[in-house]
């Protein structure tokens, strides 16, 4: 989570860049219907994976720009859990890929680069986990048998996610930028077991969670300032 | 705002009641409604040393713990007066299913009860209300005892 916090406040610095950087605006040109498209890659899950968190992800995703307002987006990804207990000694592990489509929309009406979207995604994983509990023993009738392990346990989720998302020109064709997710769960199927402790993409399973990423992303085809001059 | 909403650390969190037992309710045969045990009542586990429940007084039911991995469960009821002791025998058939919530979290065993049968001369019937013993813990077997009349 502090990941996410240090995320949010990079977020709240590019708002006032943002801002700031739309007061010398004065025109605002029609943007063309096919604006290019662009690829990313987060850089929040390698960030995750390198301190160690309970979870991280490797993500990258492509979309179009229609307008410079409508966004159609695919993200593909792979997430890890590799945990144990902290007061006993459990060991939970899950690796699997994920997916989501969705649409972002640029609410920054003024085409000088930077964009703070709302987004809405879908998204699905298929995944296996393994669940070990080696001290697992009948505590009242004792009998010999001792230890549990649960391997490839699988397991199915499909959940929506709300976007909150501010991006920024770096250098010509290179963009950074932020988003944070509310994600809810909207169809599952789980072993009768229980309930995985860590869904790829989602997160730590629950009714619902935030989330976020911190995106490096590729223009391809025309950029804005093409689009400026048009 | 939104930036404390985020930053938090993550505590353990487990169901606080995660005892898994099993309830038996005591009826009367003839009245059909829950009786007071003025007796009192050991139970244990055949074929182990355990003692599931000691010398209880007064009572119209007890919660006891299933066993994690056999197939069936053999209880000996026995109820003790003034001068006289009798055993019940109750046999459970069950499917055990391994529940875990988080890593943070004990692991343990939920049951679903399949059957049941009994060898006794103070009991009645008994049957099963609740096949899932779980966390819930609810009515799972009633017990009807052999009451004035029968």
């Amino acid at each position: 989570m502090r990941i996410y916090g240090y995320i949010s406040i990079l977020m709240v610095i590019s708002l006032f860049c943002l801002e700031a950087s739309g007061k010398t605006e004065e025109v605002i040109p029609q943007a063309p219907v096919f604006c290019g498209a662009a690829v990313s890659v987060d850089l929040a899950g390698p960030v995750m994976k390198a301190v160690g968190t309970r979870f991280d992800q490797l993500e990258c995703g492509a979309r179009l720009n229609f307008r410079d307002h409508y966004f159609p987006v695919c993200e593909l990804g792979i997430g890890e859990s590799d945990r144990e207990g902290r007061t006993n000694n459990n060991k939970f592990h899950a690796r699997a890929p994920y997916f989501r489509v969705g649409m972002d929309y640029n609410v920054n009406k003024k085409h000088n680069g930077n964009r703070m979207f709302i987004g809405l995604r879908y998204a699905f994983t298929s995944f296996s986990y393994d669940f070990k509990d080696p001290d697992f023993s009948d505590p009242v009738w004792q009998v010999s048998e001792s230890g549990l392990s649960l391997s490839g346990q699988s397991a199915r989720m499909q959940w929506i996610e709300a976007c909150l998302g501010f991006e920024t020109k770096l250098w010509s064709f290179l963009r950074l930028g932020w988003t944070i997710r509310f994600k809810k769960p909207v169809h599952k199927k789980f072993p009768e077991q229980g309930d995985p402790y860590y869904v790829p993409g989602f997160g730590k399973y629950g009714n619902s969670t935030f989330g976020g990423t911190c995106n490096l992303i590729f223009d391809v085809g025309r950029t804005s300032k093409k689009m400026n001059k048009k | 705002m939104l930036c404390l909403a985020l930053i938090g650390c993550e505590g353990i969190d487990c169901t606080l009641n995660n005892v898994v037992l099993c309830h038996y309710s005591f009826y009367g045969s003839q009245s059909g409604s829950l009786v007071t045990l003025t007796d009192t009542l050991t139970v244990t586990a055949a074929g182990t040393d355990s003692v599931l429940y000691n010398k209880g007084a007064g009572i119209t039911g007890v919660d006891l713990p299933m066993s994690y991995f056999a197939d069936v469960d053999t209880l000996v009821f026995t109820l003790s007066g003034d001068g006289y002791g009798t055993r019940s025998t109750i046999r459970v058939e069950k499917t055990n299913v391994e529940h875990y919530e988080s890593p943070d979290c004990p692991t343990t065993m939920f049951h679903y009860l399949t059957g049941v049968s009994f060898a006794s001369t103070v009991m009645d019937s008994v049957v099963i209300r609740r096949a899932e013993v779980n966390y819930l813990q609810d009515e799972n077997i009633r017990v009807y005892f052999h009451t004035d009349g029968d």
